[in-house]
């Protein structure tokens, strides 16, 4: 784990940029005037969250990630990149993730998704401000979803959100049993998710999700049964059902080491998964990805991104871009986003004329043709960059214009064809063969007919006249069907 | 210079007991190579040699010495000490006319020391005993001494006492090289001969053919013709080893060195074969060498079955570099297309193997080496057989006979009675019993080669305390009461997993298998049992479970690179793996058939 150093951004040294929260009205830092949404817009996209809805989506945009790396306290078992909130000038890093935002200028994302960490961790004014600036650089349309911890949201931070254009909230509630949740070192109580959620539906949220966690050590089938019917009790639209993976670096993951805490046994952890797709499909939530179950037309668009193998722009300490979305350099540069080709190393932002298909870095609008820039196919040649997840290397280069340390990681055509496929199948709707050849160039059943061809004789994946997809018995073992996907035979 | 003045000698001895060590002293002593240059075994050049600290190949070099205000030409070649690189031994000696016996100061004659002072008489050369390591504290030389006059017949009083790491008594070694070594036989009018001892292939250069002349001259630009393949070539270069490659104009009868003439063709050179002038040929070849005798055989493939070229190709390298060992196309049903491939020993078979994958870079699946067999069919022929795989149906089979070999062991008195033990349960039948010494006793063995070829030689170091050593000659085929124990894995039998064995024990060796193959074959998405067969009947059955859950929970934009890494680990470890059916088997499951451990 990351320690961090506080002492870069103490709240103290800075007394000035901590906007207080004054009544529902989002005012973020300098800037804020500058950047408010008119209100009225904000509110037509707020409420018309069902706009374009289609009963199987397949996402075509870019997405927009926002990460907020706070947290209330670390939960025991949580790998992600986040720091205690307590004496951290949150406004000074919301500034930066703004003017990181800037640097994207003139891409319009299709969804938007602020995550973390604890996006409510921030003071409620922060937070919506955020969102309003994010929501003025989505389509109008656009899911957008914000993560909350249960007993972290007041009134006016969700209506605040659902003035700025959040239409989607995801409530990572865990579990509903007392025990494991205190075992998780959560910071909410059952009671809370209770009373959280029927907020939301008060202030007018009706596409609302909860993230559970299975296979907890010490649990029973029973138990999970519990969490999932207390779930269900709620009404949400979604469901993320996890089974619990001990991330290196948890507490979790050192207790198990030293014997404290076990994974549960792998037939235990196998029927709580095939229970919850049985019951959540009952209760009407469709599975439609390994861990992912909603209503049909509820399914998260922003993760359906993902899994679609779509651009996206991660914004923020630890957040990664796919292949093909770079800005030049730091601030103040008008946005030319482009193909970074094959970078010459890492952590160097490739951004040398010579990389770019020899198309010339700022030749025409900045643009190669073949490359994924701003939602077109990249055939190939790109990188996934991942900015550093150090928060003060982060808001020094941000406010120092320069460029922000990331991580380059070259992904080729070879790649791009494995990634798209591996991602496509932890969809129940599988690769879909056209889009998959629109978007690779290159036919899925001739590129993996080794792997498909063997595991359609074993039942694990089944190909019909427009896709290849796992069966349902492959579901728990993905993995072990992935892997042959995961590099060209 | 003149053929009076030239030695050529092998430097002999058991493994470990100082030849590359003494080599270094007398590079150094004659000013062959300077102090810079100057490191522990110069002449172990490969990277296996260095890092394991034994000799393989056996490595030539020329040395220019002053004695009494003469110049000699010294020819020294470093050979192997471990059994299976016997062969190496025998191939330096041809051409020598002389050889060095080292012998431990600390450790006496070893089964070794014995094999190879066996060789030297038998090549004819001159042997001069050598006691080393006397610098060491537990060094007793003079029990060696008496050992070997015991033993080998070198008097006592003759033997050089020396430190080859110190370097006490090495240059009267080096004078008694000059005095007491015969030189070269005379034939310099003769029509050129030279005897191809070893060879090695380079990229830009072809084929260096590494030769001792025993006859005439040869000369750069001289047009030679290999007397096997009879095909001709025209000299480029000629030199010799300094240790590094050093060109020469010509070289003389007596003389040791290498012929380079842009040989591409690996065919056409044979190790034993004899260069002469095309001009003037030779009446007839040198004798070359009888062809090693493989102990045992092991099939490998193409980890991926397009690299079989690749493996090919390989193999035909290797084997111009190693004269002792054979590969054949092998065509299995299960395994694809690959090569049957004989071997010395265990060593010579880690070494070759570990020599495919650094030099050539190819991922092999090899199956579990095997003796081979020779069976008596119904119709009264006999047939060879080197796998298990290609023996014929029982009702064809009328007996089936195995490699016996004599098995020398020498040990200490206090560990005779583990020893003995050890062997019996081992099928090996006493022989005989010898005092080396009133503390050191050598036991001849009739043995089954199946029996003491795989973990035998670990399991009397362990008994013996690291003290006794062995040594083993083939002497014939013999029938014995075997049996094939089949494996069948998800209903296949794979053949790559019999094995021939006593029936005494086939059926505890036999769920032995199955036991160690559950634990190295993966799970699969499916459950797999695994079965042993003997006499087409079922006898033990394990299985191994299919996964139940293995799937990562959480995949979004942020984890793509490292999960796509962990997916592609995964994938990595079927590399070495060969599927069979739906399963794949990997490396270690095939080599599970040898260890017979618990
Ligand atoms: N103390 C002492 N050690 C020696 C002497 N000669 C060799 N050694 C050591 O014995 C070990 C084996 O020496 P090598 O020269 O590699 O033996 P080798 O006979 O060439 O071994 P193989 O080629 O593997 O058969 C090394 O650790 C040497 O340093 C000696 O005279 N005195
Ligand atoms: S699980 Fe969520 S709330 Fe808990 S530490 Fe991790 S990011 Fe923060
Ligand atoms: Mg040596």
């Amino acid at each position: 784990m990351v320690e961090y150093d506080s002492s870069l951004i103490e709240a103290d040294r800075f007394p000035n940029r901590d906007a207080p929260l004054s009544g529902l009205a989002p005012q973020v830092g300098p800037d804020a005037d500058r950047r408010m949404p008119d209100a009225g817009t904000v509110r037509l996209d707020a409420t018309r969250p069902h706009a374009s809805r289609r009963s199987d989506p397949e996402p075509d945009g870019t997405g927009l990630y926002v990460h907020v790396p706070f947290c209330r306290s670390k939960c025991r078992y949580c790998g992600f990149y986040s720091v205690p909130v307590a004496g951290r000038h949150t406004g000074r890093l919301v500034d930066c993730l703004l003017r990181e935002l800037d640097q994207y200028d003139g891409i319009e994302f299709t969804t938007g998704y602020i995550g973390g960490g604890s996006p409510t961790a921030l003071p409620a004014g922060q937070l919506i401000g955020l969102a309003c600036q994010v929501a003025q650089r989505l389509v109008s349309g656009a899911e957008f979803t914000v993560e909350c911890n249960p007993g972290q949201v007041e009134p006016g931070l969700l209506e605040g959100l659902r003035q700025a254009g959040v239409n989607r909230l995801s409530f990572g509630a865990q579990s509903f049993h007392p025990a494991e949740l205190e075992l998780l070192g959560r910071g909410h109580r059952a009671e809370d998710i209770r009373s959280s959620v029927d907020l939301a539906r008060r202030v007018g949220y009706d596409n609302l999700g909860l993230d559970l966690i299975f296979a907890l050590p010490g649990s029973s089938l029973t138990d999970w049964q519990y969490s999932v019917a207390a779930a269900l009790d709620l009404g949400v639209q979604h469901i993320s059902a996890y089974s619990l993976s001990f991330e290196p670096g948890t507490v979790f993951d050192a207790w198990r080491r030293s014997g404290r805490l076990s994974a549960v046994e792998e037939d235990l952890d196998r029927a709580m998964y095939d229970w919850t797709i049985e019951r959540l499909g009952q209760a009407g939530l469709r599975q439609y990805e390994i861990s992912n179950f909603a209503r049909v037309g509820c399914e998260c668009r922003h993760n359906l991104g993902y899994w679609a193998n779509q651009p996206y722009v991660g914004i923020g300490p630890g957040a990664a871009s796919s292949a093909g979305i770079l800005p030049v350099s730091g601030l103040g540069v008008p946005n030319a986003g482009f193909c970074v080709g094959e970078p010459r190393g890492m952590g160097v932002p490739a951004m040398t004329a010579d990389t770019d298909h020899g198309q010339g870095a700022q030749g025409r609008d900045g643009r190669a043709p073949s490359c994924s820039w701003a939602g077109r196919p990249c055939h190939g040649q790109g990188a996934r960059v991942t900015n550093n997840p150090e928060i003060e290397s982060y808001v020094i280069a941000v406010e120092n214009g320069a460029p922000i340390p990331r991580e380059v990681q070259p992904v080729n055509a070879a790649d791009t064809l494995c990634e798209t496929a591996v991602l496509n199948l932890r969809r129940r709707a599988g690769i879909d063969l056209a889009t998959f050849a629109r978007q690779t160039g290159h036919d899925a059943l001739r590129t993996f007919a080794g792997p498909i061809q063997r595991y359609r004789d074993l039942g694990l994946i089944e190909v019909t006249p427009g896709a290849v997809r796992l069966t349902a018995p492959a579901l728990p073992i993905a993995d072990s069907i992935l892997c042959d996907f995961a590099a060209l035979e | 210079m003149d053929i009076q003045h030239i030695r050529n000698f092998s430097i002999v001895a058991h493994i470990d007991h100082g030849k590359s060590t003494l080599a270094d002293r007398m590079l150094e002593l004659t000013g062959t190579i300077t102090a810079r240059e100057a490191k522990d075994q110069i002449l172990d050049s490969m990277d296996i040699e260095r890092e394991r600290g034994i000799t393989i190949k056996a490595s030539g070099v020329t040395m220019e010495y002053e004695r009494d205000g003469e110049t000699y030409m010294l020819n020294l070649i470093d050979t192997p000490g471990h059994v299976d690189f016997h062969y190496e031994v025998s191939r330096a000696l041809t051409a020598c006319e002389g050889a060095l016996l080292v012998v431990d100061a600390s450790q006496g004659i070893q089964a070794q020391t014995l094999a190879n002072a066996y060789v030297a008489t038998e090549a004819g050369a001159e042997i001069l005993g050598v006691i080393n390591k006397v610098d060491l504290p537990a060094a007793q030389p003079e029990l060696v001494a008496e050992e070997i006059e015991h033993v080998l017949g070198i008097r006592r009083n003759e033997c050089f006492r020396i430190s080859a790491k110190t370097g006490l008594g090495v240059k009267d070694l080096l004078d008694a090289v000059c005095d007491l070594l015969p030189p070269p036989a005379d034939r310099r009018h003769e029509p050129a001969r030279a005897l191809i001892y070893d060879s090695h292939y380079d990229d830009y250069r072809g084929v260096i053919c590494y030769v001792r002349v025993f006859s005439g001259t040869l000369k750069v630009r001289q047009k030679i013709r290999l007397m096997g393949e009879g095909s001709a070539y025209q000299v480029t270069e000629l030199g010799k080893f300094r240790p590094d490659m050093r060109p020469v104009d010509e070289l003389g009868t007596g003389e040791v060195g290498y012929v380079i003439a842009n040989i591409r063709n690996l065919g056409d050179v044979h190790i034993g074969d004899t260069i002469t002038d095309d001009a003037r040929p030779a009446p007839d070849a040198l004798r070359g060498y009888k062809p090693p005798m493989q102990m045992v055989f092991s099939d490998f493939y193409p980890g991926n079955n397009t690299e079989y070229p690749r493996l090919r190709a390989a193999f035909e390298r290797l084997a111009l570099n190693d004269a002792s060992f054979s590969f054949i196309p092998q065509n299995s049903q299960a395994l694809g297309f690959g090569f049957r491939c004989g071997f010395l020993g265990l060593l010579h078979m880690e070494i070759i193997q570990e020599r495919l994958e650094r030099e050539n870079d190819i991922d092999v699946v090899q199956t579990a080496p095997t003796v081979s067999y020779e069976i008596l069919l119904s119709d009264g022929t006999a047939k060879r057989i080197d796998s298990p795989s290609e023996l014929p149906d029982r009702t064809q089979v009328q007996e089936i006979r195995e490699p016996f070999v004599r098995l020398e062991i020498i040990t200490t008195t206090d560990t005779i009675g583990g020893v003995m033990k050890l062997a019996e349960s081992r099928r090996c039948k006493l022989v005989k019993t010898d005092y080396l010494s009133p503390t050191r006793v050598l036991f001849e063995y009739r043995a089954p080669l199946s029996e003491i070829v795989y973990d035998f030689y670990d399991q009397i170091k362990g008994i013996s305390h690291g003290y006794a050593t062995m040594d083993y000659e083939f002497t014939g085929f013999e029938a014995g009461d075997l049996v094939k124990i089949d494996i069948l894995v998800n209903h296949t039998p794979v053949e790559a997993l019999s094995l021939i064995v006593h029936r005494s024990n086939a059926e505890a060796r036999g769920r032995k298998l199955i036991i160690k193959l559950r634990r190295s074959i993966p799970r699969h998405q499916f459950e797999i049992p695994l079965q042993v067969a003997i006499g087409g009947k079922i006898i033990a059955r394990e299985t191994i479970k299919a996964y139940r859950k293995d799937v990562t929970a959480k995949l979004y934009g942020g984890d793509v690179t490292r999960k796509m890494k962990v997916l592609k680990r995964q994938k990595e470890g079927k590399k070495r793996m060969k599927s069979i059916g739906s399963v794949e088997i990997p490396q270690e499951a095939f080599m599970s058939v040898l260890d017979t451990s618990d």
